[in-house]
């Protein structure tokens, strides 16, 4: 009666145990595979100016950056600061319209970068929708402070992202996780003073 | 034993049939999706909240209005298309936010922006109940895709548990022009 009293006892001690060893591992396992996913990811491919990559929502051409005195719709930049521009065209893959473009380019080795004002060229004038297959030219504009200093070569990533014909929470369908697809080095021209917006 | 053997198969068929209830469960955004009708151009098309009759609709290349005084003109990679609409709310003052073209691929191209500030768009008049009123909706979109086109109206985009409107556009009544000048009163 005793003996058995006390193999049980000792059956469930090991049943903890192994649990415990169980939950241990299963706990460094996944400890160790983010460690190895942050090391080993961020390997983002490099473009050339001009290719168009294809980030899921969006097919981006980066073609240019400059510094500019006058917004695209002809406003005068505001004391104390000065505005960055990168030229682009954007076509929007998806089956409808759409303004979800703001993070689909990102500056890299800009601090503190605001979010950019997109304007369309074609009208000189803040952009808004676009339209599905119809690809337009935009620029892209970052107000900075003055003082900043700005690196002779700007690098901007593209941002893609996936296709979810059913979310988690609602079962709708959307775009998700933001990866990022290629980076491009563009130089940035000097303003030219004067310049026609 | 017998009793277990006779209850695999019931137990399997339970199964099935969860799994069959679990499939075909709509989801939750089409259960709060919008309330849906459906018509023709000709008719007048009422849902529970207004109606909505299309009275012509435009191809055009270049469109041309005058906005706080200044002419404007846009062009564009596809085509224009304006539809002059009749509407009228049914209960209550609201406005109409929403419209967009389904075109021939599916695809989905909502009322542009970039023609805002034109005189008589029906996103910028109040509807009151029991009046009718006409305004303009305008579209851009590419070329292959402005045809069998399908009008989608509703007050705000993506209604939910809220009515939209759909209507099929009849392609012998487009109206094709080079260029289309928005006045104030009629086209």
């Amino acid at each position: 009666m005793k003996q058995s009293i006390i193999r049980k006892t000792n059956r469930a001690l090991y049943a903890r145990i192994a649990a415990g060893i169980g939950g241990l591992l299963a706990g460094a396992l996944s400890l160790g595979l983010s460690i190895y996913e942050t090391r080993t990811g961020e390997e983002v491919p490099q473009s050339a100016v001009g290719t168009a990559l294809d980030s899921g929502q969006w097919k981006v051409t980066l073609n240019s950056a400059s510094l500019i005195t006058r917004t695209t719709d002809g406003l005068r930049i505001a004391d104390g600061k000065k505005a960055l521009s990168v030229d682009l065209t954007l076509e929007n893959l998806t089956a409808e319209s759409s303004n979800l473009y703001r993070d689909a380019i990102k500056l890299d080795n800009v601090a503190n970068a605001p979010i950019p004002q997109f304007y369309l060229v074609r009208d000189h004038e803040l952009l808004w929708d676009l339209q599905p297959m119809m690809p337009e030219t935009v620029r892209a504009v970052w107000e900075l402070p003055a003082t900043q200093a700005l690196p002779k070569i700007l690098k901007v990533t593209v941002v893609g992202t996936t296709y979810k014909p059913k979310d988690n929470l609602y079962a709708a369908p959307g775009w998700f996780n933001p990866t990022n697809i290629a980076r491009v080095d563009l130089p940035i021209a000097p303003a030219a003073e004067g310049a026609p917006p | 034993m017998i009793r277990l053997l006779l209850f695999l198969p019931l137990i399997g068929l339970s199964a099935l049939m969860l799994a069959f209830l679990q499939a075909t469960t709509p989801s939750y955004a089409i259960l709060t999706g919008p309330i849906a009708t459906v018509g023709q151009q000709k008719d007048t098309v009422s849902s529970r909240t207004f109606s909505i009759k299309v009275d012509k609709i435009i191809r055009a290349r270049t469109l041309a209005f005058t906005r706080y005084g200044k002419p404007i003109e846009r062009q564009s990679a596809g085509v224009w298309v304006i539809a002059s609409v009749e509407l009228q709310t049914k209960k209550e003052t609201m406005t109409i936010q929403a419209a967009a073209i389904r075109g021939a691929s599916g695809r989905l191209y909502r009322q542009t922006h970039r023609a805002d500030g034109a005189p008589r768009l029906v996103s910028t008049k109040t509807l009151q109940p029991g009046l009718s009123s006409t305004g303009i909706m305008i579209f851009e979109l590419p070329e292959e895709d402005a045809h069998d086109m399908t009008l989608i109206v509703s007050k705000q985009p993506s209604p939910q548990l809220d009515s939209e409107i759909s209507i099929k556009l009849d392609q012998n009544t487009v109206e094709t022009r080079d260029r289309t000048e928005i006045g104030d009163n009629g086209n």
